[in-house]
């Protein structure tokens, strides 16, 4: 397919057709570094292949896309700045004129002072490297996009001549030779039977065949024996738990939280949603979408939902100290790095500070990523839970049937509302077409609005039309802009910062008057609370008079507006000196006299029920001056609430006038209200009617929006999201509004259906616009710009229509002309496959990645799974059943010397397993392997207080407790990882903590993955079933040795092999004979049941010899 | 090498096509070619791999020790080793997890005894961001530490009196009191520290070192961490494997935690009942097979294999040897004290690490973990240091006795600083304190860095840095250099990065300190 909306296609595009027509050779030796350079007529050098390494190695540090590491303002990474006359020099680049290049006469000097890269940069060009620059300019210096970026084409495979008889099964082969015939280098025969069909079970199922698998397959002769032996495994439960061993990785799948506590985390649904889709062979785009976006979809299954694991699969925290925004920007930076990793095959976690060195994605880049990521609904700490909100309950097998109904039912509601949404700004331009209007509400006797949208600084306008004074400046500790957003981005106050009002609010008990605002209560982790405390007030402590002023406070999320009268003297001296004073500002310090803490004297109205934290909530009061409990009214949300009348003691003369200046966030100088986040904040001299604030929380800004600006095409995305989406679906539109409370109902009902279920981690986008700030040196604390979502500006754009969240993210990476998303998902599945990808470094697709061995081939299948519909298993099925996959693995020295990596696959791929498929074996082999499928992680064997080594005393996950019976001997699959201890035999073999994304395992070989498989009670165990198994299947030693080699290795043995066995027998036949003791103690090893017909010297003798055989190389190695 | 030709025949169901003979299946080779010819494609193959620390010494074994012209290839391999000569050959870090408190340690503040329950003056706090946990309270008074202070040694220093021993040897310390890192809390401070970002996914300290350094000795592992059993219930602070993980440099540059108890190295012991002569025969002949199966498939990872089950083998003699304190002269008791004969304390593991330090490894690092004194400084702090002080000051000693402390590194300290108002209810004798990243204090010694100083100062509250700050990156910068690596040249490419331990910002070795 041609795409047609990528930049400067068209002439790169020409470019790379016309250079690959007339010098393919060229293109795909310089991609892979081990081939000898066959002699060829010269052909243009290409920027891609031979410029761009050198620049991007040496030059780009300083000359590439970061402007804040560029020296001398020169950038050589793209055409469009490389000519451009510089300052002192001219350009840099003279097509067809190397002595008149600077790029060229500076790498060539030798002078210090002129010379390029400078010595400093440590850096030195090789003599060739030199010549290639100084021939690529002499050639006219032509620029190409790099590979990556240009959307893949499909090329017919290449015509092959002279292949060897059998070498050539589909167009994968095509290519492989042809690039071998280039190296002058044959493919290798096919592998035998028995090595082809324990290969293939072992990469389609992370299992060895069985002797009866491989049987079975011997004794097939007919054609298509192979193909049908593919196709049974693809089918098989198996194939999904390994698919989805890998896949883990990918996506840093753990069962705990990661750090500090680092507790127990509910979302093994989420693997087994991973191990379903691979074994149903889910679509991969629907795959990507229901995990980058399940509950938008809107999810009519659970798996759409579970599926959304994918986002909550990052790192958390509940550390007392935490700094909530610091650990949200720095989740949201991993989760971007895992999604480029992932899906884009970028590093683009370089661009979270700055401008990334070598690919040209900007910081601006990285947050647009960002924001459609980080607006989900969950904290960004876990509070030590197994099932942080928000989660997915299963309900139990008899609610199912009914939970599914209720799903779809909401699904179907879900979008209905979507779509009504996405009419919003054309429903409520015609709403106001028709001569409606938001009303205001009046601004009489307005003395105090502090919208406190300033976005900056410590200074904060009085917006009140008519008042006195017009600014207030913060102080003690700077107020905190742009963490959250609600009306527009917010405000917060800090632990100590205060905001003084000065003289408003200067009222008696006979006046009437009004107060309130936009608030969020705001919790950190490892704190129950932060404290009671006021939120607006004019009061004072008990030095100034006796504490009298009226409040807004808060106690254990009930909020409570206090009118506290002076204590009314019965003589003169008594009214000048308290009976009781205390010092001032010492925590914990009240004005509450009795120890329920309320005040004794005056009024004090509380609401009856509790809200939340972390929710914006409008919260206003207003008082009538009837100096009775009755004269105030609670509104939340622009509701009146249900409230208590804590105290009605008010006298006709009780005087709550006070000397102490009015406050924000807390009382004259004490009980701060700590961390609140505040939006336009007023007070009233005068009582709202309730009509008045029930317009206050959106109506009334509605009303300014709309007078300011009445076409709605010209409202600001916070401005659309006040008028068209809070007010206006949210308050006029009975449609929408019922929708809503349709859909609440449903989710009510489906949490009522769940209750008792197993949870899972899942994602919920937030109400709210998603945005992300760009982050000076992506410091939290310091936020430059504020972006929306949007993916990187050098790729195609979305689709048309494409939504503005992770909907949206998820159609543009599966766009036909999207380069990276096709090609990065092919790759890995030839990795795992082969060992290697055609691009070795399997996260990195970006400039400073590897060139691609084969790149035709690589875009031949990218084109090719795409538009098989993202067929998983068909195209598995085409790699493994490639004459390529199929040739011996057998080396000859000439090939190890023009090969030594098998990048040109000359022969096939043999590796050393991972630790998934080397624990499964050896499980395998001894017949004890459980075969359930999915559930709750499983605890196999051990060895013991690792875990107390690194855990805190209170974590759940201090000590381990290993499962017995059939949880020792599940897939590893479902072995329980602690992220801060992980699985130790797991981690022998390279297995990863799971802490951050991994694309690609190193494979070390190392004495103590030695000590695994000889040692570890699960390895010795094995061995000890898999001798039992072979006394029990023959008499002879020799029956026993070829049972044991049939099982482990899918042969037998040759008579060298055997007699090598029988040596190490007599020495263990000697041992045991004479240690009778030992031998029985070698039974031990492991819970699982020992044969107690058997002579235990016999079967610990052969156990040793199971053992050997679990050892052995060829056992370890696909 | 076998001398018997192979049958392909008889081995029917190698992966091995038969059309490609190595020179290994042809009889007629001479078995000295043979031989030469395994040598090379083994050398070929590792120097292709690149060079690893542990891989080496098992191609030394494959190829006997006298294989001079193999090392001399790897030492032409891309340059990591030393830009310069080195001052360290070995470091042990005794790292204090959960941050001591400077104010009771190294960094005394006379004029605070005066201020007690004053509240820190708003000019010198700054506006700083505080954590969570001091969100609760509207003061923030002063603390004076409770323990006295009194002139130690010939460079006359003051030492608190949690350190009767340290103190004696005060004059072979090199104490920095101007440390200062960006991150409030543990997590990203304790990553910091540990890893130079704090971000998880980096490689640490001892693993850069490994991967710079190579082995010294073969049958131990290059990079060792031990965990300290816990002396006090209270304020314990969390350690995972991240802060000693080799991050994007392949794994075999990760610490091997060494255990307390009879498996010292993870499934380092053989199965009950299993005698050595039945290990040696077992291995004996999967080596033997292994050889069999290179000759007929020739891929040269076989023979890494088979030289790492030799190295297993050894290991299982070598560090239970290392662990066999029976050897030690009753000196050393009296050194490291009477709870160094319990495995697991931290006097157990600073006597391992001098062990560990004569056999050759190169970087060891001890974590005790409870200084994070919120509450109950005083009397928790008092009950660490009676756990942790004669022991080091036992390892200091026993190191410059044997001659050692030239050239190996004593690091001594945690991952931040400490706050000098007091966290929940003050009293003079009972307070806790906050994080505080701006300042904190730690002690070299060993290796060149100059005895009997102190670098760097700090304001009266120890809340600001005066004089001569030391970041984070420029502690890690210096300590590469006393290994004889420029810290910006010691590098790995990752994510097309020259990826160095103390990335992007600029550090500097501060020679101030050394001689």
């Amino acid at each position: 397919m041609m795409p047609t909306c990528f930049r400067g296609l068209n002439s790169t595009h020409a470019l790379i057709a016309g250079l690959a027509a007339g010098s393919v050779a060229l293109l795909l030796q310089a991609g892979c570094q081990h081939s000898p350079v066959t002699s060829r007529a010269p052909v243009k050098l290409s920027f891609n292949e031979d410029v761009e390494p050198i620049l991007a190695e040496n030059c780009y540090g300083c000359h590439g896309p970061d402007p804040g590491s560029r020296k001398a303002s020169l950038r050589l990474d793209r055409a469009e700045f490389a000519f451009v006359p510089h300052e002192k020099s001219g350009p840099a680049i003279v097509r067809y004129e190397p002595d008149k290049s600077p790029l060229v006469l500076r790498v060539e000097s030798k002078l210090e002072k002129e010379m390029m890269p400078p010595p400093e940069a440590h850096k030195t060009l090789k003599p060739e490297e030199i010549g290639r620059l100084r021939r690529w300019v002499a050639e006219g210096a032509e620029y190409q996009e790099h590979w990556a970026f240009i959307p893949p084409v499909a090329k017919p495979p290449p015509a092959v001549t002279a292949a060897p008889a059998g070498s050539i099964r589909g167009p994968i082969d095509q290519f492989i030779i042809a690039r071998l015939e280039r190296a002058n280098l044959n493919p290798s025969p096919e592998a035998d039977r028995r090595s082809l069909v324990r290969r293939v079970t072992l990469d389609l199922t992370g299992l060895p065949p069985s002797p009866a698998e491989v049987d079975a397959f011997l004794a097939d002769s007919s054609s298509g024996a192979y193909e049908r032996v593919v196709d049974r495994l693809l089918a098989s439960p198996r194939f999904g738990e390994h698919r989805a061993h890998y896949w883990l990785d990918y996506v840093r799948y753990a069962d705990t939280h990661g750090i500090h506590f680092d507790n127990y985390r509910a979302i093994w649904p989420y693997r087994d949603y991973v191990i379903r889709a691979f074994n149903t062979n889910k679509p991969f785009d629907r795959f990507v979408r229901e995990q980058l976006a399940g509950d938008l979809l809107p999810a009519r299954t659970w798996d759409e939902l579970a599926a959304t694991g994918y986002i909550r699969c990052n790192l958390t925290t509940n550390e007392g100290g935490d700094i909530p925004e610091e650990t949200y920007v720095n989740q949201t930076r991993d989760r971007v790095e895992t999604f480029g990793v992932t899906f884009l095959g970028l590093t683009t976690g370089c661009a979270a500070c700055h401008d990334h060195k070598f690919d040209p994605l900007t910081q601006r880049d990285f947050y647009r990523l960002a924001a459609y990521l980080n607006n989900t609904a969950e904290k960004p700490w876990d509070s030590n839970v197994a099932d942080p909100s928000p989660v997915l309950r299963l309900p139990r097998d008899e609610d199912r049937a009914a939970a599914e109904v209720v799903l779809t039912r909401r699904a179907e509601l879900q979008e209905r509302l979507d779509a009504r949404r996405a009419l919003g700004r054309e429903l409520v331009t015609a709403w106001l077409a028709g001569g409606h209007r938001p009303a205001p509400v009046s601004p009489e006797a307005l003395e105090l609005r502090l919208r406190l949208d300033e976005g900056q600084g410590d200074l904060v306008r009085n917006a009140a039309p008519a008042a006195a004074v017009k600014e207030f400046r913060a102080d003690t500790n700077p107020l905190i802009w742009g963490e959250n957003s609600w009306l527009w981005p917010s405000m917060r106050m800090d632990i100590l910062s205060r905001i003084r009002l000065g003289g408003l609010g200067d009222v008696d008990a006979g006046d009437k008057f009004s107060a309130g605002g936009w608030l969020m209560l705001r919790l950190k982790p490892g704190n129950d609370s932060t404290g009671n405390g006021s939120l607006l007030s004019r009061m004072g402590d008990n030095r100034r008079r006796d504490g009298a002023g009226w409040e807004i406070y808060q106690e254990k999320l009930h909020f409570i507006v206090n009118l506290v009268p002076a204590a009314e003297a019965t003589s003169a001296s008594d009214a000048r000196e308290p009976a009781r004073t205390r010092p001032v500002a010492r925590d914990g310090d009240s004005p509450y006299e009795n120890a329920d803490g309320r005040p004794e004297r005056g009024i004090s109205v509380a609401t009856r029920d509790s809200f939340p934290r972390d929710e914006w909530l409008h919260v206003f009061f207003t008082y009538d001056g009837s100096r009775r409990a009755e004269g105030v009214k609670l509104y939340v949300n622009g509701e009146r609430v249900d409230t208590e009348v804590v105290l009605d003691k008010l006298t006709a003369t009780g005087s709550i006038r006070t000397d102490a200046v009015m406050q924000l966030g807390r009382r004259d100088d004490f009980q701060p209200m700590r961390e609140t986040r505040f939006q336009d904040v007023r007070f009233y001299r005068r009582a709202l009617t309730p009509e008045e604030a029930a317009r206050l929380p959106f109506e009334d800004a509605a009303a300014e929006i709309v007078a300011r600006q009445p076409d709605p095409s010209k409202w600001s995305r916070d401005e659309a999201f006040v008028v068209t989406d809070r007010w206006f679906l949210g308050g006029v539109d009975p449609e929408a509004r019922k929708l809503a409370a349709a859909v609440a109902a449903h989710t009510g009902a489906l949490d009522a259906l769940g209750k008792d279920g197993d949870p899972t981690l899942i994602a919920v986008e937030r109400a709210t616009p998603a945005y992300a700030d760009t982050l000076k040196r992506g410091d939290y604390y310091s936020r430059v710009e504020r972006v929306g979502p949007g993916t990187p500006h050098f790729l195609p754009p979305p689709p048309p229509g494409a939504p503005d969240d992770r909907r949206g993210l998820a159609d543009w990476l599966l766009a036909p002309e999207q380069p990276l998303f096709a090609r990065v998902t092919v790759n890995r599945m030839w990795q795992e496959i082969f060992g290697t990808g055609l691009v070795e470094t399997a996260g990195d697709f970006g400039v400073m990645g590897t060139k691609p061995s084969h790149p035709e081939l690589l875009d031949w299948l990218a084109v090719r799974f795409r538009e098989s519909g993202w067929d998983v298993k068909q195209f598995y099925r085409m790699l493994v059943t490639s004459a390529t996959y199929r040739q011996s693995s057998a080396v000859t020295p000439d090939r190890l010397a023009q090969d030594p990596g098998n990048r040109l696959l000359s022969r096939g791929p043999r590796f050393r397993m991972d630790a998934e498929m080397l624990r499964d074996s050896a499980l395998a082999v001894s017949g004890l392997l459980a075969e359930k499928v999915g559930g709750p992680p499983a605890k196999p064997y051990q060895p013991p207080d690792l875990w107390e080594e690194v855990a805190m005393p209170e974590s759940n996950t201090r000590t381990y407790v290993p499962d017995h019976g059939e949880g020792l001997y599940r897939r590893s699959v479902y072995t329980f990882w602690k992220r801060g201890s992980m699985p130790p035999s797991m981690e022998a073999f390279d297995a990863t903590s799971r802490e951050s994304v991994c694309p690609r395992r190193v494979r070390t070989d190392t004495p103590l993955q030695a000590f695994v498989t000889m040692n570890d009670p699960q390895w010795f165990e094995s061995a000890r079933q898999l001798a039992q198994r072979a006394l029990h299947a023959g008499s002879r030693t020799d029956d026993r040795l070829n049972f044991i080699a049939r099982t482990t290795l899918c042969r037998e043995l040759n008579p060298r092999e055997a007699a090598v066995f029988r040596r190490s027998m007599d020495d263990f036949h000697a041992y045991f004979g004479t240690n009778p003791d030992a031998a029985r103690e070698t039974l031990t090893v492991g819970e699982s049941r020992v044969d107690a017909a058997l002579a235990p010297a016999e079967l610990a003798e052969w156990t040793l010899v199971a053992s050997q055989f679990l050892n052995l190389d060829e056992f370890l190695t696909k | 090498m076998p001398d018997i030709p192979p049958d392909p025949a008889a081995h029917p169901c190698s992966d091995h096509g038969g059309e490609h003979p190595t020179v290994l299946d042809l009889p007629h080779v001479p078995l000295s070619l043979k031989q030469e010819w395994l040598e090379r494609e083994t050398r070929r193959h590792f120097l292709a791999r690149g060079s690893k620390a542990l891989a080496w010494a098992g191609l030394a074994t494959i190829l006997g020790r006298s294989a001079p012209h193999l090392l001399a290839d790897v030492a032409a391999l891309p340059d990591r080793r030393p830009q310069f000569a080195p001052k360290a050959k070995r470091a042990i870090y005794l790292f204090m997890a959960g941050a001591p408190s400077q104010f009771e340690t190294w960094d005394y503040k006379p004029k605070l005894s005066g201020m007690f329950a004053q509240n820190l003056p708003e000019s010198v706090r700054g506006g700083q961001v505080l954590t969570g946990m001091t969100a609760s309270q509207s003061a923030l008074p002063i603390a004076p530490s409770f323990f006295k202070f009194a002139r130690r040694g010939q460079s006359d220093r003051w030492v608190s009196e949690l350190f009767p021993w340290t103190g004696k040897v005060v004059d072979e310390l090199c104490v920095i009191r101007s440390l200062y890192t960006e991150a409030i809390n543990h997590e990203p401070a304790i990553l910091s520290i540990t890893t130079g970002n704090m971000f998880p996914g980096k490689p640490s300290l001892g693993s850069w070192l490994a991967y710079g350094l190579g082995a010294i000795n073969e049958e131990l592992p290059t990079f060792v961490v031990m965990t300290s059993k816990i002396p006090v219930k209270t304020n314990v602070q969390a350690l995972s494997n991240r802060l000693w993980s080799s991050g994007f440099l392949s794994p075999e540059y990760s610490a091997v935690a060494l255990r307390s108890g009879s498996e010292p190295v993870l499934y380092l012991r053989d199965p009950k009942g299993v005698g050595r002569d039945v290990r040696r025969a077992m291995i004996a002949g999967v080596n033997e097979l292994n050889r069999q199966l290179f000759e007929h498939v020739g891929d040269p990872e076989i023979n890494t294999r088979i030289a790492q089950y030799e190295m297993a083998f050894r290991m299982q003699t070598s560090v239970p040897e290392l662990t066999d304190f029976s050897d030690e002269p009753a000196s050393t008791w009296d050194l490291y004290g009477p709870r160094a004969r319990e495995p697991g304390t931290y006097a157990y593991n600073c006597l391992m690490a001098r062990r560990l330090a004569e056999r050759g490894v190169r970087f060891t690092q001890i974590f005790l973990r409870t200084w994070d004194n919120h509450t109950n400084l005083p009397a928790n702090i008092r009950t660490m240091c009676e756990d942790s002080d004669q022991p080091t000051y036992g390892l200091i000693t026993d190191l410059k006795r044997r001659g050692m402390l030239e050239d190996t590194l004593v690091i001594w300290g945690g991952e931040f600083g400490r706050t000098v108002y007091s966290q929940g209810r003050l009293q003079p004798d009972n307070y806790g304190r906050d994080h505080h990243p701006r300042c904190f204090s730690m002690w070299m010694c060993g290796a060149g860095t100059r005895p009997g100083i102190s670098y760097g100062e700090t304001d009266d509250f120890s809340y600001n840095i005066v004089k001569d700050p030391v970041h984070v990156r420029d502690l890690h910068a210096t300590i590469l250099h006393q290994f004889g690596f420029d810290h910006k040249k010691l590098t790995f490419k990752f994510q097309g990065l020259d990826q160095r331990l103390t990335g992007v910002l600029p550090a500097r070795v501060i020679r101030e300190i050394l001689t």
